[in-house]
């Protein structure tokens, strides 16, 4: 009887607990609910303020065009017209590509040539909008030569904005010390740089290009080359030596050091968005003065063309900006690297069959090898366009290994017919980017991105640039003792 | 943000593929991207990275399909992956309730960055194994339906259901980009350059990681 009794107690409880459960399950979606639909009203109005500043910059522009920015882009073409009456080979190539309207080489063909017209308007504006680049760039990065990047910065860092002469409020809420252009010039080049920057404000005020910039972009080039092999500067202790770091509350320095990040970070966008107006604007030229070149994939072309152009002499300077903002980036990637220089792809999560058993057998080389070797040639080019190249080669030489150490394996089985997902893929790249020993890869995937094409985002180099982001961000989060991997998950 | 519609009569579209590791994911969308015909569809990349194209109703459509990694210590950056996508395809194993509420995770993630742009598809797979369902399928509906996304029952093993999925997606897709265009009325015109504008605008690489970590569950 008890036990018939308890039963029936029991079966009650039961149901009670069961309704129970579900009320809860119910609440817990109705919470859910709210969440998402707060979240998703939370999304909306973020996208339409960004939406509205976006408009509103795009207008401002816009309305300074119609102005100043359409007389300039009047006497450009001015120039252009003047420039063809003068050369025969605009016409000749003209001419013959109406001739040959389907011949891809004739386009490219033009477009190297026309690049290698120094005298053309569009190459002079080339140079111009490089000038400026590289002005933005140069007080920055010069200073960042003095100092080894590793060393904490110091509050007489901060002076280093660009364009003293105009002061921006940014400028002297930061420092506002020695805004003198010779104190961060070194003296053998600081007599040249000076004067044509003048020429250059001189030349912004009348917008009329009438300065020839080709000597002072030989110094570019010069400046530029010796960065590749050595500091430039011993000279500019000056400036350190006005203050002394250790003298400063610990306090003041951090907040200093903020500060100066943020306006190392906002100089940066700025100098992004200079490229990317610099780079529209010489487009357009170039296809007002060759009509011919307006289709599609002669755009396409012509765009490559001119960016590797303007990159080219500029990239070592711009990815020492970049390697300035990101340094804390670099230095958590350079502190994994050398946690794990020695690991294997199994501490990564790289599943067994996607890498030889005896991989220590195999004196000299690791798996992988071969994709490592192509991550490290990233660096060697100077145009973004070529980069992302080297990232998709990359994956695709990673997804080639992979199929073979798994053939390997697989010898006596029929092959399967999985392929390399991204479950697999991401573990490998980020074998590979431990592997690869460079934290300058960091500041490089982070340029990428600023100057990867609209319409490859959405394809594989967008793919691959993402995964490479992807994989470097989890090498930086790596902790010691954090591997092996199946303490992971 | 996330307008496919391109000038002339293509529509380009990012699909970003979520599931766990042993969903089974990659066989499903290798068995989408394989063609009787043509088996050169899988690109360089396998199945990481995969395109097709389609024809719907006269209208073109490319299809860029991106694989994320399940694992969660790649999550970190996954917004970045999911960044002007037009639809997400998240899929479960309906023998296992874990990847169930992954999917749920995610979710609740894409609605948060995304907001209603995207088009949800939650998917249960190896319904070839029906006898050790752990995931009801009145659930997986009614919890689908509370989201706003479609629910899709298939088998990569069989190979049912997936043809109608992404048919069904890209349908969905076009929709939505038309109600875009029509919204945006002649600023279809939008060029890439004054997309360019927004990229410097918006610095989402730096500021989503922080929002998007809140996914382990």
């Amino acid at each position: 009887m008890i036990p018939k009794m308890r039963q029936v107690e029991l079966r009650a409880y039961w149901r009670k607990l069961k309704a129970f459960v579900k009320t809860l399950s119910l609440q817990r979606q109705m919470m859910e609910n709210l969440i998402i639909a707060k979240a998703r009203q939370d999304a909306l109005q973020r996208k339409m303020e960004e939406r509205r500043l976006r408009l509103q910059e795009e207008a401002n522009r816009r309305f300074s065009a119609s102005g100043a920015e359409e007389q300039e882009q009047r006497i450009l073409y001015t120039n252009v017209l003047e420039y063809e009456q003068d050369h025969d080979w605009p016409k000749l190539w003209k001419a013959n590509m109406k001739k040959n309207p389907d011949d891809v080489t004739l386009v490219s063909g033009l477009v190297s040539y026309l690049l290698s017209r120094a005298d053309h308007p569009v190459v002079k504006l080339l140079r111009k909008h490089q000038y400026r680049v590289y002005n933005r760039l140069y007080p920055i990065v010069s200073k960042g030569l003095v100092q080894s990047p590793p060393r904490p910065l110091t509050p007489s860092r901060s002076t280093h904005l660009p364009h003293p002469e105009k002061k921006t409020t940014r400028g002297s809420s930061v420092g506002g010390q020695s805004f003198s252009t010779a104190s961060y010039l070194s003296p053998s080049l600081s007599h040249d740089h000076s004067t044509n920057y003048e020429d250059e404000v001189e030349e912004e005020l009348h917008s009329q290009a009438t300065v020839d910039r080709e000597n002072s972009f030989e110094d570019l080039e010069q400046f530029l080359t010796q960065l590749d092999w050595a500091p430039l500067h011993s000279s500019t202790e000056d400036s350190e030596g006005t203050c002394d770091p250790s003298l400063q509350p610990e306090q003041d320095e951090g907040s200093l050091q903020e500060l100066e990040m943020r306006a190392l970070t906002e100089h940066l966008k700025a100098v992004v968005k200079d490229i990317h107006i610099a780079i529209d604007q010489l487009l357009s030229l170039c296809l007002l003065s060759f009509e011919c070149l307006n289709t599609a994939n002669s755009k396409d072309l012509c765009l490559a063309s001119i960016e590797e152009a303007f990159f080219t002499p500029l990239w070592s300077a711009l990815v020492a900006l970049f390697r300035r903002v990101y340094r804390e980036r670099e230095q958590a990637f350079e502190t994994s690297m050398k946690l794990y220089q020695d690991v294997s792809p199994g501490d990564v999560g790289v599943p067994s069959k996607l890498f030889p058993e005896d991989s220590d057998a195999q004196q000299g080389s690791y798996p992988y090898e071969s994709a490592v070797q192509e991550l490290k040639l990233l660096l060697k080019d100077c145009c973004p366009q070529r980069k992302l190249e080297c990232i998709v080669r990359t994956l695709r030489l990673i997804c080639a290994c992979a199929e073979d150490y798994r053939c390997l394996h697989d010898v006596d089985s029929t092959p399967k017919t999985a392929a390399i997902g991204a479950d697999d893929l991401l573990p490998i790249l980020s074998f590979v980017a431990l592997r690869c020993q460079c934290p300058q890869l960091v500041s490089e995937c982070a340029a990428l991105e600023e100057f990867i094409h609209e319409g490859y985002l959405i394809g594989e180099e967008g793919y691959c640039l993402t995964s490479m982001q992807s994989a470097l961000a989890y090498v930086e989060s790596l902790q010691p003792e954090q591997l092996p991997a199946h303490k992971l998950v | 943000m996330a307008a496919g519609g391109a000038g002339g009569k293509t529509y380009s579209f990012k699909v970003v593929l979520l599931g766990e590791g042993c969903v089974g994911k990659t066989s499903m969308v290798l068995r989408y991207c394989e063609n009787k015909f043509n088996d050169k569809h899988i690109t360089t990349l396998q199945a990481s990275f995969l395109t097709k194209k389609l024809n719907i109703t006269g209208k073109r459509v490319n299809l860029a399909i991106w694989d994320t990694a399940g694992q969660e210590r790649f999550h970190a950056l996954g917004p970045i992956y999911y960044r002007d996508s037009n639809g997400a395809v998240l899929v479960y194993d309906v023998t296992d309730e874990d990847s169930f509420q992954k999917v749920k995770n995610w979710v609740k993630e894409l609605r948060k960055m995304l907001g209603n742009d995207i088009c949800l598809c939650i998917v249960g797979n190896k319904i070839d194994l029906d006898k050790d369902r752990h995931v009801s399928v009145e659930d997986a509906e009614s919890y689908a339906e509370s989201v706003g996304a479609k629910h899709y029952h298939t088998s990569a093993k069989l190979n049912k259901g997936i043809e109608e999925l992404f048919l069904d997606l890209c349908k969905r897709m076009m929709e939505t980009a038309q109600a875009e265009e029509r919204l945006k009325g002649n600023g279809a015109s939008q060029s890439a350059s004054s997309r360019r504008g927004v990229q410097i605008v918006d610095d989402e690489p730096q500021a989503t990681p922080a929002g998007g970590c809140c996914s382990s569950g």
